[in-house]
């Protein structure tokens, strides 16, 4: 039993040697994935504020997540492709803007901002009118 | 390749791991003023990622449009609107569906796993130094001589040279966004008042 121990130790220890300290560090950097990985589950915890809760305007702020999401996810590739755009043109002969993604997500942050004026206007006017800012007691429309 | 490194990676994990809670706290806030307050910290914390990516410009604008002014105008909104309601406990939070929304939104994350998961290799930083070299020389080109950035003076470049005509679009969606918002937003006295 100690022996089969001390050999698992032993060749946990082996493998420690064996990769050198740097990637061993590296396999710990983020890299493109992650920023991709944090990006989605705020867009999922966005889909899943805006499909659960009942006060309109804190569906508003998911929604205000879920486009968060979408710029960081922009941002994070307009980057790593930054990076890699000569590698980009002398293997593969494909020209990329890395500059696509900054733009983008300004337009979004502008888009974002009209939405939450005209929506909050929408709850301020349906406040006004039906005393109420809970979504399943605003069905006017439906049949 | 861009990479971060050391302190940066670290503080990646730290600022991944913080917006991902303040966004939970977000959506499971009973209040909706909490909400608001930790919405205010998840964009600040989603504007220093965008320092560590480099995107200055990006993260100043998010800071100054977003904290600055949305969330004021939710803040406001939350103020005019506030019904005391959710203060009591026995006040429902959650619509009829949120188990089913729990599962779409449960489904969508395998999605993204089995999507992603074939391709992580793909995005490592390639070993061979000579690309990686390479790939340095054109980030230090970007980053300019010195400590300051050129982001902004790129993402300016970019925004009047190939974008001009969505960026004038832009201005007057903000345009038409105002006029509606304060045509939807009177009350019905002004509304007499304007047909007079």
């Amino acid at each position: 039993m100690e022996t089969l121990a001390f050999s698992i130790l032993q060749s946990f220890y082996l493998l420690l040697l064996q990769t050198p300290a740097e990637s061993r560090l590296q396999r710990f950097e983020p890299s493109l994935v992650n920023f991709m990985m944090v990006s989605f589950l705020l867009f999922i915890i966005g889909v899943a504020g805006v499909l659960s809760r009942r006060n309109i305007i804190i569906i508003f702020m998911s929604i205000e997540l879920i486009l968060n999401a979408v710029n960081l996810n922009l941002i994070a590739f307009s980057r790593y492709l930054q990076s890699s755009q000569e590698i980009y043109k002398q293997s593969k002969n494909i020209t990329v803007s890395p500059l696509t993604g900054p733009v983008f997500t300004i337009f979004i942050i502008v888009v974002a901002a009209a939405e939450a004026a005209v929506g909050l206007a929408i709850v301020i006017s349906l406040f006004r009118n039906r005393e109420t800012v809970e979504i399943d007691e605003i069905d006017l429309l439906k049949w | 390749m861009f990479q971060l490194h050391g302190w940066e990676a670290l503080l990646f994990y730290f600022l991944a791991f913080m917006t991902l809670v303040m966004a939970v706290f977000v959506v499971t806030a009973r209040l909706a003023i909490h909400s608001a307050l930790f919405l205010i910290a998840t964009l600040v914390e989603i504007s220093l990622l965008f320092i560590l990516l480099r995107a200055e410009f990006v993260a100043g604008v998010q800071i100054l449009v977003y904290v600055g002014g949305v969330m004021v105008l939710f803040l406001f909104v939350i103020m005019l609107v506030q019904t005391r309601a959710e203060e009591e406990s026995r006040v429902k939070l959650y619509n009829s569906q949120s188990v089913l929304a729990y599962i779409v939104a449960a489904l969508l994350a395998a999605s993204f796993y089995f999507a992603v998961y074939p391709a992580q290799t793909a995005f490592r930083p390639p070993d061979n130094s000579a690309s990686a070299a390479v790939a340095e020389e054109g980030v230090a080109g970007q980053s300019g001589t010195g400590l300051i950035s050129k982001d902004t003076q790129n993402v300016g470049e970019a925004l009047y040279r190939q974008a001009a005509l969505p960026f004038e679009i832009a201005s007057l969606l903000l345009l038409v966004a105002m006029v509606g918002a304060v045509w939807l937003a009177r009350t019905t006295k002004q509304e007499k008042k304007g047909y007079e």
